[in-house]
């Protein structure tokens, strides 16, 4: 039931890595790299509103600022797309949370975690060998990596090229299923010394879906 | 005899041949090292920078010891860095990199580092900005793949910039 709709990560994810193979520069090779980071943004535009909503004070400024940034980004996306003679790719009415955010903790992570699918699609727009869309992908990465840095409070040493070691996804089914806040055991144990995956939670197969 | 030297002869000849028929220069061919690919050099700087990199936050470190809780994972970091540009480079090993990285780590370590936290952190700062900056001046002279690496690279650094800011305790 819930398989009709898109997980957060799926544009992103596959935009990115179709495009490290590196063709030659075609306009549908542009458009493609440029929709899979349309559809990161739109994605991202949902995920700050549901993340926005579980924070408050300067964490919910900051949520709003970036949730502005999101939407710029998606509006100028959308532009270079139509100007490429293309149909920019339509936002999902509701996207599947790569894991339950009931609070604080899974809202700043939930933040972090649309950065890097952001950073991710951006890289594919890095692999474009337009000398102007290069580094269009290239300042782009580099501003979600510092908004990922931001909401974490530490950094990755490949921005989308890797991904952060994994939340606490507790509940396959995803967002659909309310789960209860014992559910998302490393929300509310911060360990900034610890980024490995020191939780028992496997990969969540609720978003496997491509 | 006669015969026998005129076999040698044509097998000479014969397995000369394919090489002058490619136009190939012979076997020096194979000895020389073919020329250094602008994307080499590309690869060769990114890593003489991180090398650099690395030296100033081993000079920070020896002066501001105080700082390594929060500088470590930045340098781990660096480190990571530095060995994803060295896969990159396949070249043999008696190829000019010993006279690359020595040159770098003495210039750094001549260096005066500041001796104060605030100060020192700064100067990290500073230093990553204009490695990150530096990263993205060389994007479009490399092929697809390197350049995804490098402006991922170049985010990282920006990024460490960030943390390393007045106010921030990473």
């Amino acid at each position: 039931m819930s398989t009709s709709i898109p997980a957060l990560a799926a544009g992103a994810a596959a935009g990115g890595t179709r495009q490290a193979a590196g063709r030659p520069a075609t306009p549908a090779a542009a458009v493609g790299a440029l929709q899979a980071a349309l559809a990161a943004e739109h994605a991202a535009v949902y995920g700050y509103g549901v993340a926005g909503a579980h924070l408050s004070g300067a964490r919910r400024r900051a949520a709003a600022q970036d949730w502005q940034i999101h939407e710029a980004s998606r509006d100028a996306l959308a532009a270079m797309i139509t100007a490429l003679g293309a149909q920019p790719v339509a936002a999902a009415a509701a996207y599947r949370l790569p894991f339950p955010v009931h609070g604080g903790p899974a809202a700043v992570m939930l933040a972090a975690f649309l950065e890097d699918r952001v950073a991710t699609a951006y890289l594919g727009v890095v692999a474009l060998s337009e000398a102007r869309l290069r580094l269009f992908g290239a300042r782009a990465l580099e501003s979600a990596a510092l908004r990922a840095a931001g909401w974490r409070g530490r950094t990755l040493a490949f921005p989308g090229l890797e991904t952060a070691a994994p939340g606490p996804v507790a509940s396959g089914p995803g967002a659909s299923q309310p789960a209860p806040n014992a559910a998302t055991p490393g929300a509310s144990s911060p360990s900034p010394s610890s980024p490995g995956p020191a939780s028992q939670s496997p990969p969540p197969t609720g978003t496997a879906g491509a | 005899m006669v015969r026998e030297a005129t076999r040698r002869g044509v097998l000479a000849a014969v397995v000369s041949l394919p090489l002058v028929a490619t136009g190939c220069k012979g076997i020096g061919a194979l000895g020389t090292p073919p020329r250094q690919q602008p994307d080499v050099t590309v690869v060769r700087d990114a890593i003489d920078a991180e090398t650099l990199m690395i030296s100033r936050y081993h000079a920070v470190l020896a002066a501001v010891p105080a700082l390594a809780g929060s500088l470590d994972p930045l340098l781990q970091q660096h480190r990571e860095h530095l060995a994803r540009l060295r896969a990159r480079l396949i070249e043999p090993a008696t190829a000019s990199t010993p006279a690359h990285s020595p040159a770098v780590a003495a210039s750094a370590a001549a260096a005066p580092v500041p001796g104060t936290p605030a100060a020192a952190r700064a100067f990290l700062r500073h230093a990553e900005q204009a490695a990150a900056q530096a990263l993205m001046g060389k994007l479009t002279a490399a092929p697809p793949s390197l350049a995804q690496l490098l402006a991922s690279i170049a985010a990282s650094e920006a990024s460490h910039a960030l943390l390393l800011g007045p106010g921030r305790t990473a």
